[in-house]
């Protein structure tokens, strides 16, 4: 008797030694159902042994701390503010997902998947649904970059992409009103000096004024009065995230591995709205 | 009848209460009804003008939330100048998040006057996610963002015109109601207390002691049954009323003939009791008028006894010298004898008729109601039966068992003779056919140291109902045959002032014994 109490207790001692090696750490920054998605996708995709700190459940987690006695062989950084931490860690191999304002760290070592399509799979959409004169409307210091690439692939499909530039959401009526009578189909880009939750509204009324189609990134939209949506698929996001991590683990240079769009398009249309526009939609693809 | 009377009537009558009760609870029912339908109307013009002035602020709030946003003035003023053109709207005023005005209308129209204000905030559309939290699928907050604010100023004047048209439209409706209900309930009332006043009326002329009117209401209801039932009552009135004044002649034609009979009882016994006074005056009259001459006859009895005394020897020398001869055509021998006797004879007849005499004076004037110590009963008796000596009868024995050794007492003899001579005439009236047997006795009771007289006869006795009214005064079952009623009343009066006791018993048919009780030694009471 005397002798199992010691190895139960010993049991005990000795089960957390395995928790304290493993090969990755996840740094989430909420919890939140669209990150536990993507997390979720992730672990599906990779086998490797990981710890998840979810940041928003400490007043300030000790990353540093972490690194130092853990050493995990890669960070995930899960949203915006996990990004941010782990873009302090020095010598860190940081891959990413979920994180909107993403940029590439100057000494290298971070890549992950972005939060915007390639425009061309926009582009094919409007070219399905027969749109020559697509209006756009967004702020050159967030989507300028995103808008030149977008053109470049509109030219090449012969679709005129009518931008308007705004810096700030009170200037968004205004360059919609410039709009009118000028296009054959507005794009809703995920810019928040563009798209603001005041401004929103406005895009669907120009929609209805104007008979065009609108497409835009999130299904939600589709019930205010969006033609078609591309939404992002969390789950696939953390399973591409997931294929990189394997592939980094497996000795290939972090370097070698570059940003990538999010794979996998989920895309949704109001058939009403189609109807009444009289729009006929073979999709665009996924 | 006069007017004063008749509405004094009116206005405690069944009819005209009940008139009363209904026109005020009709004429309070049609104030609160006009009053609440009046006041609803209202709310509810007030509520549909502020509904209005709602949906118009909501409505232009929401039309206003772009412009707002891009605080484009231009297309405010038109949004503005739109919703003034409604005709309840006084002002308009869209303000920015700052409380500062962007576009403004005010409406010369209407003075302002309780008009009704109306803020509605200008916000920003909740459940929009901005694009960030769409493309990271974050939990949607409902957040409204205001952007501004919507002013409006309604108009209430119209609401003031409409509560003076419902004001003047309920009183004059309600006043047409009322009437109209006052007067069908007026016919209904009169018909339905219609048969209540005939009932009403049936009842105050029974009431009023007119037993043979009747209620005329026909019918099954309660009135009716009541009807029915005050008529039987009044026909079982009236029966017992004539059954009463039947009995009631009866009564008095009774009382009439007992009176008549019992005035000739009275004079009848007042007659009697004056002949016995005046019979009282004629034996002490009488007496008188017998006594002297009775003295002298006795007188001259004892002289022709004591002259015969002295002349008998001298007679009977003359016999025995001369022989025989005659005295009133009677031998000498014989009329010796005879003449002695009859001397003898008048002297004890004379003291017989003295003793009489005395008797019957003593009877008629007596000697009061002095109680003597030494009275002697037997004295009593023996002077009572000399005084009914000539009244006793041939078929009546009369047979007297004395006491030898009763003792004298206190009280007065004249009248325990009186009591005696009652009791002995009644006893000897006792027999229907004037044939019986009278026993009278004395004796001494040691123990309750009384004296009794008891006379008992075997004549045809007393029913209960005489012996209950035997010592009544003035009650007799011989009046016809000159009783007075008062012998046994007297009796008994004088019994009791000698502190003794009359008591009788009876037997019907077997005879009759009364009881003289006396106390010895002890006073009259």
């Amino acid at each position: 008797m005397q002798f199992l109490r010691f190895l139960l207790v010993g049991a005990l001692l000795l089960a957390p030694l395995p928790a304290l090696a493993y090969d990755i750490l996840v740094l989430q920054s909420l919890r939140e159902r669209g990150y536990d998605e993507a997390v979720k996708g992730l672990k599906h995709e990779c086998s490797a042994s990981m710890r998840t700190v979810v940041l928003s459940d400490y007043v300030e987690a000790d990353i540093t701390r972490i690194m130092r006695e853990e050493h995990p062989r890669l960070v995930i950084a899960v949203g915006d503010r996990a990004l941010e931490i782990a873009n302090r860690l020095r010598n860190a191999t940081v891959l990413y997902m979920m994180a909107l304002h993403a940029k590439p760290r100057p000494r290298g070592s971070m890549t992950g998947v972005g939060m915007r399509f390639d425009p061309a799979r926009y582009l094919a959409v409007f070219e399905s649904i027969g749109s020559k004169r697509v209006g756009v409307i967004g702020d050159p210091s967030k989507s300028g970059a995103y808008l030149k690439r977008a053109q470049a692939v509109a030219r090449r499909s012969g679709i005129d992409l009518v931008v308007r530039e705004v810096h700030s959401p009170k200037e968004t009526p205004a360059m919609l009103d410039s709009l009118r009578g000028r296009v054959d189909a507005l794009w809703m880009l995920p810019d928040v000096t563009a798209v603001s939750p005041a401004t929103t509204e406005a895009y669907f009324l120009f929609s209805q004024g104007e008979m065009v189609p609108l497409v835009a990134f999130a299904e939600v939209y589709l019930s205010m009065g969006g033609a078609v949506t591309l939404g992002i698929d969390r789950f696939d996001m953390g399973k591409q995230v997931g294929e990189m991590a394997r592939s980094v683990l497996n000795g290939t240079p972090v370097d070698d591995i570059s940003t990538q769009p999010p794979r996998r398009v989920l895309m949704k249309t109001n058939d009403g709205v189609l109807r009444r526009l009289k729009i006929t939609f073979g999709g665009g693809g996924a | 009848m006069s007017w004063n009377f008749r509405v004094s009537r009116l206005v405690t009558s069944f009819r005209f209460r009940l008139y009363l009760i209904f026109t005020g609870t009709i004429a309070l029912l049609t104030a609160a009804f006009a009053l609440f339908y009046i006041i609803t109307e209202i709310n509810g013009f007030r509520s549909t003008l502020e509904r209005e002035g709602k949906l118009l602020a909501t409505v232009l709030a929401q039309n206003a939330r772009l412009p707002l946003f891009a605080e484009n003035r231009e297309a405010l003023s038109l949004l503005a100048a739109g919703t003034a053109r409604y005709p309840s709207v006084l002002f308009v005023s869209i303000n920015n998040a700052d409380g500062l005005p962007l576009a403004e209308v005010k409406n010369p129209r209407g003075n302002g006057d309780g008009a009704i204000d109306m803020r509605v905030a200008v916000t920003s559309p909740g459940p929009v996610f901005s694009p960030e939290a769409l493309l990271l699928g974050h939990a949607p907050v409902d957040k409204k963002r205001e952007v501004g604010q919507v002013r409006l100023r309604l108009d209430t004047s119209a609401a003031h015109e409409r509560l003076k048209k419902l004001v003047a439209a309920s009183l004059a409706i309600g006043t047409l109601f009322w009437i109209l209900v006052s007067l069908l309930s007026y016919q209904i009332l009169k018909r339905v207390t219609a048969s209540f006043n005939l009932l009403m009326g049936g009842i105050e002329e029974v009431g009023s002691g007119n037993l043979s009117a009747r209620v005329n209401l026909h019918g099954d209801d309660e009135l009716g049954r009541g009807a029915n039932a005050i008529n039987a009552m009044a026909a079982s009135l009236e029966l017992r009323e004539l059954e009463n004044l039947a009995l009631q002649k009866e009564l008095i034609n009774a009382m009439k003939l007992e009176v008549q009979e019992e005035k000739k009882r009275v004079m009848a016994r007042l007659i009697h009791t004056n002949k016995m006074t005046s019979l009282g005056l004629l034996l002490s009259s009488m007496a008188h008028e017998i006594n002297n001459p009775n003295a002298s006859i006795r007188f001259s009895g004892h002289m022709i006894s004591k002259i015969w005394g002295d002349a008998v020897p001298l007679l009977n020398r003359v016999w025995r010298e001369e022989g025989e001869f005659y005295l009133g055509g009677i031998p000498f021998l014989k009329a010796r004898e005879a003449l002695g006797d009859n001397a003898l004879k008048i002297v004890e007849n004379s003291d017989r008729i003295d003793r009489v005499v005395r008797g019957l004076r003593d009877y008629g004037v007596g000697d009061g109601a002095l109680l003597r110590p030494n009275m002697e009963l037997n004295g009593a008796v023996t002077a009572a039966l000399s005084v009914l000596a000539c009244q006793m009868k041939l078929d009546v024995r009369l047979r007297t068992d004395l006491g030898a050794e009763i003792p004298a007492i206190t009280g007065s003899q004249h009248q325990i003779e009186q009591v005696l001579i009652n009791l002995i005439l009644n006893a000897m009236q006792a027999f229907p056919d004037g044939c019986g047997e009278v026993v009278l006795t004395t004796r001494l009771d040691r123990v309750a140291s009384e004296v009794i007289v008891e006379v008992e006869d075997d004549g045809v006795g007393i029913s209960a109902e005489t012996m209950e009214r035997l010592f009544e005064p003035f009650f007799s079952t011989k009046l016809d045959r000159g009783g007075s009623g008062l012998g046994l009343y007297i009796s008994q009066y004088i019994v009791a002032e000698h502190g003794g006791r009359l008591q009788l018993s009876s037997k019907p048919g077997r005879g009759t014994r009364a009881r003289v009780t006396l106390p010895v030694g002890g006073g009259p009471v």
